[in-house]
């Protein structure tokens, strides 16, 4: 009689831990993700992810909409893609972006492309060292999106759709977690389908033009063994075109105003007056569908950015050495600084900066606007 | 009763056993290669200092200073360690006094004689291999139909007459140098640390010293990458 007692009392045991666990493990189940498939060339290199912050197709879905809401806005009119539209590479075409205050923010907008290679250092002054930190940042800015943070979780979070998200991405919305979906979306934003990667997989030719503004493109020039360059390599890498990663290494002074008139750029990070005027290299992938240029934005054509380079630099304390030595003389005459290109030759790089354009990335459907699109819970 | 020649024996291998863990902690268990950046006997400092051309009239500022080091081994008559992608990138601008490489997971005192190279071997600069500090779309990349830069020192000359920017960028695979150096008591310390003197006024301080006004710039012609790789041989000492 007590054996059959006993029995009951610890199959009772049993059963409790099994309900309690059960209901432990359930309300506690990390969501069910995989990651997301993409392919990006060897010649990319090595690429890092948050390990806090796995992208899997939750949390770019999650990004995606979040990327595309005007919801996220102060006056619930200016979403992340009203300065970064994809038909322009995730560019807006004005010299200044506007947000919600109506006011011409400090700095063109920038392209959204490859951000997983190239400088580990966002903004066009590095400001931010991660796309995680940076994702609210225009959010909360007073011009940009002008929102309270505090609030904007509590207005998604009585939105059905993104209760669903957020429990799937990552279990929890909050502020941490809608940067790191906007970081994880960015991150799915990979071009290399342009004629000039078809190009590295030996897919095409290019043309003789083409082929000759690849070869000035790679090239810094010397004289001392007949070889003409347009330099452009001393600052934005092969393969990628972007700036490059190991430190600042990625930033430069390129010529653009004098002593007096140097804006601060990598200096308001930094502190130090070596880095004063010095800014990021921004990748020239899709650069023919990006202008205006540099991060004022005051080069409207791809004509008047390498009529700067071809004699329009302005010489100041930190300019980068690399510009004032190119000079494709074989006497130096360093007071003029100038690439000193033939017409051809600046033609030739142009039609070169456009082999970087990717159709394919320009009108993916995975990067378009899922509002649009209207199956938001696809 | 315990017999007092087991107390002995417990004592004695107790003894052994505090003997052995002492002498194991006190081996160092990595190796520690800490390069220091000196023009002659003036620690480098970035930008701001001025030191005297080596060759003629002026003084120069260096911005930027870069170096590749590779294929590092640990040798001795037994033991030989070679490091798996070895390629690294020795810079100054990142807040310390040195660049560092830590070999670890090894006994020092069971090797002889550290070797390394400046440069990058003929078959990794030849490719686009992503190995140690090794990346195709760095500064330190020419392109991929030339290879890599072995060495990067940026800056600006100043004469009475004008400033001028200095551009040694020095490369190919002729400039590849192996330079080895002893492991023991006087080179290494207690704590696995080998210190050594990167002196940048060797590359311009030869039989006939540079004058940087003559050639301010070396990229691509061999004759003056030559002149300056060949101080690659005495670039690097302990210090």
């Amino acid at each position: 009689m007590l054996k059959m007692k006993s029995l009951a009392a610890v199959s009772f045991v049993c059963v409790v831990i099994t309900v309690v666990s059960t209901y432990f493990f359930s309300i506690n189940k990390q969501p069910n993700t995989q990651l997301v498939e993409f392919t990006a060339p060897f010649v990319f290199g090595r690429f890092q992810i948050p390990k806090d912050n796995p992208l899997t197709v939750e949390s770019v879905k999650l990004g995606r909409r979040l990327f595309y809401d005007p919801l996220l806005s102060k006056n619930n009119k200016v979403s992340c893609a009203s300065c970064h539209k994809q038909s322009l590479a995730f560019t807006d075409g004005l010299a200044f972006s506007v947000g919600v205050s109506g006011k011409a923010l400090p700095f063109n907008s920038m392209s959204l492309v490859n951000l997983m290679w190239g400088p580990k250092h966002f903004f066009w002054n590095g400001r931010s060292s991660s796309l995680e930190n940076q994702a609210l940042q225009p959010i909360e800015h007073v011009d940009e999106m002008g929102s309270n943070l505090d609030d904007l979780i509590e207005e998604l979070s009585e939105i059905k759709a993104y209760q669903i998200l957020f429990a799937q991405a990552y279990g929890e919305l909050n502020g941490a977690n809608i940067a790191k979906a906007l970081a994880n979306f960015q991150r799915s934003l990979v071009s290399s389908n342009s004629r000039y990667d078809q190009f590295l997989r030996g897919e095409i030719s290019l043309s003789e033009q083409e082929e000759l503004g690849r070869k000035l493109f790679m090239a810094h020039p010397d004289t001392k063994v007949s070889l003409r360059g347009g330099n452009c390599i001393d600052c934005h890498s092969q393969f990628l075109t972007s700036g490059f990663s190991s430190v600042f290494d990625g930033f430069s002074n390129n010529g653009l105003d004098d002593d007096i008139n140097l804006a601060e750029g990598l200096y308001s990070l930094t502190k130090l007056e070596a880095h004063r005027g010095l800014f990021k290299a921004p990748t020239l992938r899709n650069i023919a569908v990006t202008s205006p240029y540099m991060h004022d934005g005051r080069f409207k054509t791809l004509e008047e950015v390498l009529a700067h380079y071809n004699g329009g630099i302005k010489r100041s304390k930190t300019l980068s050495p690399l510009i004032i030595e190119a000079d494709n003389l074989a006497d130096a005459k360093a007071e003029h600084i100038s690439l000193n290109l033939a017409p051809h030759e600046v033609v030739a790089i142009i039609s070169f900066l456009h082999t970087l354009t990717d159709e394919s990335f320009l009108t993916n459907k995975a990067f378009s606007d899922p509002f649009k699109a209207g199956k938001l819970n696809d | 009763m315990i017999k007092p020649f087991k107390i002995v024996g417990w004592v004695s291998v107790l003894l052994l056993i505090s003997i052995a863990i002492v002498w194991h902690n006190a081996v160092p268990k990595q190796l520690t290669l800490r390069f220091y950046p000196f023009l002659g006997n003036k620690p480098l400092v970035l930008n701001n200092e001025k030191y005297p051309n080596p060759g003629g009239k002026g003084v120069f500022t260096i911005r930027d200073f870069q170096f590749f080091i590779s294929n590092l081994e640990l040798t001795n008559n037994r033991n030989h360690y070679s490091e798996q992608e070895s390629y690294h990138l020795a810079r100054f601008d990142v807040g310390k006094a040195y660049y560092e490489i830590i070999v670890s997971e090894i006994s020092v005192s069971k090797f002889k004689q550290l070797v390394f190279n400046v440069g990058i071997d003929r078959k990794a600069n030849g490719t686009i291999v992503i190995a140690g500090d090794l990346d195709p779309n760095s500064r330190m990349a020419w392109n991929w139909q030339v290879g890599y830069k072995f060495l990067l020192l940026e800056g600006s000359l100043f004469t009475q007459e004008k400033q001028q920017p200095l551009v040694y960028h020095i490369g190919f695979n002729e400039s590849y140098t192996r330079l080895s150096f002893p492991l023991n008591s006087n080179t290494v310390s207690n704590e696995g640390i080998i210190e050594l003197k990167v002196d940048i006024l060797t590359l311009f301080n030869q039989a006939k010293p540079i004058d940087m006004n003559e050639i301010p710039n070396v990229k691509f012609d061999p004759e003056d990458v030559a002149k300056i790789a060949n101080g690659f041989h005495h670039f690097i000492s302990v210090m």
